[in-house]
């Protein structure tokens, strides 16, 4: 392969296209950005008073709590999926891949009716329910189960990725030298693939704290109990409480920012 | 009134219960969040504090009346019920969840009032008077949906009842109004509080609102006034306990207190100061005291339920199924697009 | 980001495979815990509904599934998010591939810059990208009246539809095109070059070839994406029937109204489109796979 040099760009054309380019990303992404900041920065005093409005907090807490789930349950069956379809062959496999990315064709909205003909009155899982007395629809359980759903496919792919193009020479290797599958797992498959893991587990985390569709038909948005912080936002607009709106929308894109950070470090290698 | 909540809370249990936290889910439609958020939710609180040493906890849900009671009987384990009418109300008492006479003399379980009006843009440009200007071509009216929301459903109670009370009026000059003016609907949303917001953002020369819906907004600083009709009907909104859930929760005694606080003049003033008017010591069905509410407009001809033969009629004659309402929109959707 | 068709590891002939000891027996029965443990999660997690809606849908029978989609405001709404996912795969496919191009082959002050802002959509929840375009551009601000005045509306409106899909899927043509462009072999472009070759000539002939499946991989994820959308256009576009009323928030509209099998029977169709999108972005991407070893 040849060497990769960046060239300056150079002739009019080119700059043309920089120009095009950049002035269609800050239109698109950095205005509107700049717009949310500067609105909250006019009104700072009223926004700082609102966003500690016990309401907002529980709101952005339990947004927290359930995106802490979802990265635990995902994560773990992230990396135990990756494993199964990147290093098993089975019947069904194909089936089961296609299933994985699934949650990312689904809209919101449809992810949450779903839920409501399983879990809602008539479902097909309501005698379960029932049974164990277990409350899903209108209450947390419901909240965890459409944030799994909707961030299942981003740990295991990117784990995926890395775990195929690593191959299973090192674990083989241990496994002669006497290591047990959980040593081998444990000394040699977790470091390795550590940045698809955390790649993958800021995917899920994102995705986690920005669901709302789902979230709204399953949750119904509860003050004290499934508000979480988007379905807040949206409350609060209703409620024409757009300086709490902007305060809590700016927190999770502070929270995005972050996150971003992260993003940024993934690997631009090619093969 | 005070003493029925003290009784109330006296006949509770005994037990030592100084310091405990109880928690009580409110299922509201969504005009009287302000109401309920800035007053009445922290009122109680410091009242059931101060009578029994409790803290109680609000979890409190806003959605479109019709909405709200389909959530109630899909699962929604709300405690309290505040509705915008009698007959969501009635929904919960047919599924079995709302079991005992919620409907007590004198006030039949009605909380607050209101009244229906028409929300136009500031300075009336249109120049807006009665029904009859909603149903001219070129106008734009904004209404909720009958399917969702409580608050459509007394808009269109108000046009059917205007149009029979009015001079030579019949059930079929009735329909017609409702189907012209249904015929200039731009957007119906899901809840009242919804559809004065998409008015606000432009849509439409009027809204069907509720008047204190509009009186919120003004008070936010949204600019729009508002006309009442000549011939309106009164509103009333009921409050019941969810007896099923509350007695799951183990909150029944929280949840009549609740309900009971309601009647007080504490809340009848926060009520108040919202925009609504007076329910208290009223007889349900009685327009008089609110025709002329000191603080707010008076009303020509104010009408009730009773007066079109109460919700059995109303439901039969407009809201069921193949009936006024959808014989109207079934003739406009002849000749639309 | 890309999907990728997972290739199984290497095979280990059966001479080299360990003894039949305890080890290779618990490692068996671990296989298949593991496996099994897998597949039950995601049958319950993923399969299980989406069933569970797809039956709901199917129930009302053909006839219901016409009836449902074109009814008038389903009708409309469907066609709206039809229009806008193409005005936005067109438009962010183009632009995707020139951000990528800049990205990828020229050294320009804040790279790394326009690499975050690129990516933030993917961090960032969708309402909250609504709500930054009704910051911008609501009825109530300065960009919103001067742009009123020269009729064009944003918030509310279809531009603000439109601008919502662009914030939200202009990452996804940028990332499927950029490991593509980064493989490049330049000896065929610096061969056309000497050959003589213009740089349209050029990028015509020998660059965008091997660009295109990739091209049309992300393409065709932005027109998916766009489809989905709920959130942001939940806040900004006003979700006015026939004017901005999406297919999404039309089902969420039928979810709360009490019709859960009209909202089913419009979202079984969204979904047979999303599928079969699905498809064609998978095969496109193993077309780029194949290519890339």
């Amino acid at each position: 392969m040849s060497e990769k040099v960046l060239i300056r760009p150079h002739g009019g054309a080119r700059w043309a296209i920089v120009a095009v380019v950049v002035a269609y990303v800050t239109v698109v992404i950095v205005v509107p950005l700049f717009a949310l900041v500067a609105t909250v920065a006019g009104d700072l005093r009223r926004v700082l008073e609102e966003i500690l409005d016990p309401g907002a907090l529980h709101a952005l807490m339990l947004s927290a709590v359930v995106a802490v789930i979802a990265l635990a349950v995902n994560g773990v069956a992230g990396v135990v999926g990756a494993l199964v379809l990147v290093r098993q062959r089975f019947w069904g496999k194909r089936a089961l891949d296609a299933l994985i990315d699934m949650p990312l064709a689904v809209s919101p909205v449809m992810t949450g009716l779903a839920f409501l003909l399983l879990f809602g009155r008539g479902g097909w899982l309501r005698p379960v329910l029932d049974a164990a007395k277990l409350e899903v629809m209108f209450a947390f359980p419901g909240l965890v189960v459409a944030t799994l759903f909707v961030t299942l496919p981003f740990t295991i792919r990117e784990v995926a990725l890395v775990l195929d193009e690593i191959g299973t020479s090192e674990e083989d290797a241990a496994a002669t030298l006497g290591a047990t599958s959980w040593q081998a797992f444990r000394l040699v498959t977790l470091p390795n693939i550590r940045h698809g893991l955390e790649l993958g587990t800021t995917l899920t985390v994102a995705r986690a704290l920005g669901e709302f569709g789902a979230v709204l038909v399953i949750g119904g948005a509860i003050s004290g109990k499934t508000q979480t912080a988007t379905t807040f936002i949206h409350t609060a607009i209703d409620e024409r409480r757009d300086a709490t709106a902007y305060g809590i929308a700016l927190i999770l894109a502070a929270a995005a920012a972050a996150l971003l950070v992260v993003l940024q470090r993934r690997p631009r290698k090619g093969t | 009134m005070m003493l029925a909540v003290l009784a109330l809370s006296a006949t509770s249990c005994n037990a030592n219960r100084g310091g405990r936290e109880r928690k009580i889910v409110v299922a509201a439609y969504t005009t009287p969040r302000e109401a309920f958020r800035h007053t009445i939710l922290p009122g109680f609180r410091a009242f059931w504090k101060q009578k029994t040493g409790e803290d109680v906890i609000f979890q409190d849900s806003y959605q479109g009346s019709g909405a709200q009671a389909r959530a109630i009987i899909e699962g929604f384990e709300a405690d309290v019920a505040a509705l915008s009418l009698d007959p969501d109300v009635a929904k919960l008492e047919k599924a079995k969840l709302v079991t005992r006479d919620w409907r007590t003399p004198p006030s039949q379980g009605i909380v607050s009032r209101s009244i229906v009006v028409l929300a136009v843009r500031e300075g009336n440009p249109k120049n807006i008077r009665d029904w009859g200007d909603l149903a001219k071509p070129g106008i734009e009216v904004v209404t909720p949906n009958v399917r969702t929301s409580g608050g459509a459903m007394w808009n269109i109670a108000a046009i059917y009842g205007a149009a029979l009370r009015a001079p030579g009026g019949d059930a079929a000059t009735a329909q017609r109004l409702v189907a012209d003016i249904l015929g200039n609907v731009a957007v119906m949303d899901k809840g009242a509080r919804e559809s004065i917001v998409t008015f606000e953002k432009g849509v439409g020369d009027v809204a069907i609102t509720y008047e204190n819906e509009v009186f919120v907004a003004k008070r936010e600083g949204r600019k729009m006034d508002y006309v009442v009709p000549r011939s309106t009907i009164l509103i009333e909104n009921p409050v019941a306990v969810v007896d099923a859930n509350a007695r799951k929760h183990g909150v029944e005694d929280v949840a009549a207190g609740f309900v009971a606080y309601l009647a007080t003049p504490e809340a009848q003033r926060a009520y108040a100061d919202n925009g609504l008017r007076t329910a208290l010591a009223s007889t349900a069905g009685d327009a008089t005291a609110a025709q002329h509410s000191p603080g707010f407009p008076d009303v020509e001809d104010l009408f009730t339920v009773r007066d079109l033969g109460g919700w059995g009629r109303l439901q039969a004659d407009v809201f069921a199924k193949g009936a006024a309402y959808d014989r109207a929109t079934a003739s406009n959707g002849k000749s639309r697009r | 980001m890309t999907t990728r068709e997972l290739q199984t590891s290497s095979w280990i002939p059966r001479a080299a495979r360990p003894a039949d000891t305890s080890t290779a027996r618990a490692r068996n029965r671990w296989t298949l815990l593991l496996r099994g443990g897998f597949a039950g999660y995601v049958t319950v997690l993923v399969a299980l509904p989406l069933l569970a809606l797809v039956v709901r849908g199917l129930s009302v029978g053909p006839r219901g599934l016409w009836e449902a989609i074109t009814a008038p405001v389903a009708a409309d709404a469907l066609v709206l998010s039809l229009v806008t996912s193409l005005i936005a795969a067109v438009a962010n496919g183009l632009m995707g591939l020139a951000i990528a191009w800049v990205l990828v082959r020229w050294d320009i002050p804040g790279r790394k810059l326009l690499s975050a802002l690129v990516d933030l959509p993917f961090a960032i929840p969708t309402l909250v990208a609504g709500v930054l375009l009704v910051a911008l551009y609501g009825p109530q601000t300065t960009a919103g009246s001067v742009l009123s005045t020269y009729g064009l509306q944003i918030a509310f409106a279809k531009g603000g539809v439109v601008l919502a899909l662009l914030f939200v899927t202009l990452p996804f043509v940028v990332r499927a095109v950029e490991p593509v462009l980064r493989e490049l072999d330049h000896a065929e472009e610096e061969a056309a070059t000497t050959l003589g070759a213009s740089t349209w000539t050029t990028f015509r002939r020998v660059l965008l070839p091997p660009l295109l499946p990739a091209l049309a991989a992300g393409t065709v994820q932005v027109f998916a994406r766009s489809l989905a959308e709920f959130g942001s256009l939940a806040a900004v576009s006003g979700n006015i029937p026939h004017r901005t009323l999406t297919a999404p928030v039309y089902v969420l509209g039928e979810v709360e109204r009490g019709e859960p099998a009209s909202a089913a029977a419009v979202s079984v169709v969204l979904l047979a489109v999303a599928l079969a999108l699905q498809l064609a972005s998978r095969s496109l991407v193993a077309l780029v796979d194949k290519r890339r070893v």
